[in-house]
């Protein structure tokens, strides 16, 4: 009977309640365990870690457990470094509201952690979160953007990724025996982690082109500045970089609102003369002129439906080129007026003004194209020359990589893996290549705009500088300060970069677009070409120089492309010539006087007309061998560099050669 | 066997007086079996040895039975020791791409860059490799 008795007791326990104590023993040996999934970390194009993310540790207290409030305060706010009296009330509130629990700091440091734990006192408590770290500081920062308290992207790539960078951690069921040891886990929910994003961005680029645009912005004591560099084959956004910046590490402060504005794609402004490569792009496509078709420039003034326009300069006719090398307004209105009105338009539309380029980026702007027929009849003349249009820095960039492209639209990439838009066919070839020639003027024509500031050691470089006065909506009238912008690329040939420069609301001559944003350019384009071990194009002169900063020159001057308002008396004209004569760098390598490719002088002038002994022979353009047996014959000690062609001198040809004195000589193919 | 007297006796006070019929009750007979030998049951041995077998074997299925659950409670432990231990380095590592990206920023290398006074060379002073013989310069 009792065998009967403990049969039924156990089948009672063991089958009939099985599931009731089954669900007991769980409830006591099974806990629920977060699983991290971390926000996916931000990486340039190299791998190198812009924003990432890690848990850190915060505290907090059950303030019922709490023996003595002002005491546990007094503790807490020594180690956390927290207002003890504002702690003690929150403390008290929470006794009084019978809340168990208690936020005391968040985010604490390891350090901070450590003496806590040190403590051993049951009421703290710790959770784990996670915090958002950007190594490189401001490095990219309108690009990254940045994060909120909880890890919610409020700018930048991660608001505009948030989905694909934020992670949804999971849950395991933990089976633990009485010391709390797991011993068997289950996934309840599967976590999964964010995503990693690769951007287009090169870290080196990026770091040189804020450098050169900070250094550019605080030399001219300018409002704000941007620099967009980007690979043309490709759309890859290689530097973005905004000024003034923010480090996005600290929380937003009401005083750097205007640092965290995204300039370059959400502020447009007046581009200027860099726009009349538009112009003249459409001019090639849609009329007769040629680069080398004469323009009539009016003397420096045109009267276009009763409005009189000035240029700087007097100009009476220019080759369709030397309007853009020189940059005439009124051989650019000539040249708008020719295309006309409706063509005009749909170039600009072409070229990806007025529509958004499609970055992932928040708060982009389209510019601003106003349609045909909210046009005036003299708007022609205004938007020829870069006015009544808005235009983004990026926007710029993108029409730049259309010239370098050959004649491709490409939109800008700024994920390295995300989707890419086939190019589109916006200008013939021959235009692009026309254009890449007209451009390359700008930098190597000695009258040039930018050819004292955009030139590149060892390549080919063309671009545009542009000065564009800035409208006071207030007075309804053009100021005197300005937005100096240059867009450009390098090599001529086949470019690998193209840069857009744009330095806002400088003032005097100084503040041009050649002086203050085309050394941007230089740099940017320099650094990031060798960078990209992009094969050089051009001998390294020996002892050459590129641009200096100097105002030694006044051929950029031509540049302001504000109509009406040129009352000023027109500086002589700046021939080849005389521009090399107040050139400040030694004669010797007198890199203004010698053309882009042929490196040799244009000029004839004698660096010393008095020197009676023996003089550099001319090797240009000779191979090794002829070189060698020339300078045998002659008796002269020379020393190579290169192989190839002769591409270059020391001492110039027709320069003094002191006796024993080698002549260096730069080969190249 | 004689029987103890019912009767209590002088110098016998406290002698408990004998049962009636003790000597029936309590006789013994006495055997002397020690001579006697037991005969060799072969029966008996097979069953022991098929006990012991079956014992072994219930013994040896119980083991193999039970040995899995006791693996897998081990595993269990040591794979959750191994997933902290994970966390903890994937923490780590974390930590130190933390650390590392801080030290190869660009800001700081071209710190340490400007200290050590590393300039970018004069154009002048570059050589290009463009032939094997130029190689032995680049040793140099």
């Amino acid at each position: 009977m009792w065998a009967a008795l403990i049969a039924a007791r156990l089948i009672q326990l063991q089958v009939v309640q099985h599931g009731d104590y089954k669900r007991l023993a769980l409830q006591q040996q099974q806990r629920v365990v977060e699983v991290r999934a971390p926000r996916g970390a931000i990486l340039d194009r190299n791998g190198q870690r812009l924003a990432m993310s890690l848990p850190v540790e915060s505290v907090c207290v059950d303030p019922l457990r709490i023996s003595d409030v002002a005491v546990a305060s007094d503790i807490l706010s020594k180690i956390l470094n927290v207002d003890a009296r504002e702690l003690l009330t929150k403390m008290k509130t929470a006794v009084d509201a019978r809340r168990g629990f208690l936020w005391v700091k968040r985010k604490i440091t390891p350090e901070e952690a450590r003496r806590l734990r040190d403590l051993k006192l049951d009421w703290i408590e710790f959770r784990t979160e996670s915090q958002r770290f950007y190594p490189n500081k401001s490095l990219a920062a309108h690009v990254i953007g940045g994060v909120d308290f909880e890890e919610n992207g409020n700018g930048g790539i991660e608001q505009s990724l948030n989905e694909q960078l934020q992670g949804h951690p999971g849950e395991i069921l933990l089976t633990a025996d009485v010391q709390k040891r797991g011993f068997a886990s289950k996934i309840a929910n599967e976590p999964q982690p964010g995503q990693d994003i690769h951007l287009t961005i090169d870290s080196s680029i990026q770091f040189v082109a804020e450098r050169e645009l900070q250094k550019m912005v605080e030399l001219h004591h300018a409002k704000s500045g941007s620099v967009v560099a980007m690979d043309p084959r490709t759309g890859d956004i290689l530097a973005y970089a905004n000024y003034p910046t923010y480090d996005p590490n600290l929380p937003p402060q009401r005083q750097d609102l205007a640092a965290r504005e995204n300039l370059a794609i959400a502020a447009p402004f007046e581009p200027g003369s860099v726009f009349k490569v538009i112009t003249l792009a459409a001019a090639l496509e849609t009329t007769s002129l040629r680069p080398d078709s004469m323009i009539n420039c009016g003397g420096g003034q045109i009267t276009l439906f009763g409005r009189t326009i000035h240029d700087d300069h007097r100009y009476g006719a220019l080759s369709m080129e030397d309007v853009l090398a020189r940059s005439s307004n009124i051989g650019a209105i000539n040249i708008g007026l020719k295309v006309g009105q409706e063509h005009l338009y749909d170039y600009i539309r072409r070229f990806g003004f007025g529509k958004r380029t499609g970055i992932p980026l928040p708060g982009e702007s389209g510019g601003i194209v106003r349609s045909l027929r909210r046009w005036e009849k003299t708007s022609i003349g205004s938007v020829a020359m870069g006015h009544e249009i808005g235009v983004t820095a990026l926007q710029l960039a993108q029409a730049s990589a259309v010239i370098a492209s050959g004649g491709l639209l490409v939109r800008p990439r700024l994920i390295l893996d995300g989707p890419t838009v086939k190019p589109v066919r916006v200008l013939k070839p021959e235009t692009a290549i026309t254009m890449r020639g007209m451009m390359e003027g700008v930098v190597i024509k000695p009258y040039g705009t930018g050819h004292r500031y955009a030139r590149l050691l060892g390549y080919t470089s063309a671009g545009k500088t542009g000065t564009a006065m800035i409208y006071d909506y207030q007075t309804h009238k053009y100021t005197h300060f300005y937005n100096a912008s240059f867009m450009g690329f390098a090599p001529v040939t086949n470019p690998a970069i193209v840069v857009a420069v744009t330095i806002n609301r400088t003032e005097g001559k100084s503040g041009y677009g050649a002086p203050t944003s085309a050394p941007v350019f230089r740099e940017v384009a320099s650094a990031a070409l060798r960078m990209k071990d992009v094969p050089k194009d051009l001998p390294e002169m020996l002892g050459e120089k590129a641009g200096d900063s100097s105002d030694g020159d006044a051929s950029y001057e031509d540049d302001v492309a504000i109509a009406g308002l040129g009352s000023s008396i027109p500086p002589p004209l700046v021939h080849a010539e005389s521009a090399t004569a107040t050139d400040d760098r030694p004669v010797a390598s007198a890199p203004d006087v010698l053309d882009q490719r042929g490196l040799f002088p244009r000029g004839g002038t004698d660096p010393a007309p008095d020197w009676a002994g023996p003089r550099a022979p001319n090797f240009q353009g000779k191979t090794v061998r002829d070189v060698i047996e020339e300078s045998a014959a002659l008796g002269v000690r020379v020393e190579f560099a290169g192989s190839g062609i002769a591409r270059g001198q020391i001492p110039e040809p027709g320069a003094p050669l002191p006796l024993g004195h080698p002549v260096r000589i730069q080969f190249g193919r | 066997m004689s029987a103890r007297p019912r009767v209590l006796e002088p110098g016998h006070a406290f002698e408990v007086p004998s049962f009636p019929n003790e000597d029936v009750y309590f006789y013994v007979k006495r055997i002397v079996n020690t001579g006697v030998l037991r005969e060799a049951d072969p029966a008996a041995r097979k069953t022991c040895w098929r006990m012991i077998g079956y014992s072994f074997l219930v013994a040896t299925l119980a083991i193999s039975l039970l040995l899995p659950t006791l693996y897998q409670l081990m595993a269990g432990y040591r794979m959750e020791a191994l997933r902290q231990e994970r966390e903890r380095l994937e923490l780590d590592r974390a930590a130190l791409e933390l650390q590392e990206s801080r030290l190869v920023s660009p800001a700081r290398l071209e710190e340490l860059a400007r200290m050590q006074r590393f300039v970018d060379p004069a154009p002048d002073s570059v050589v290009y490799l463009e032939n094997k013989s130029d190689q032995i310069l680049a040793k140099k």
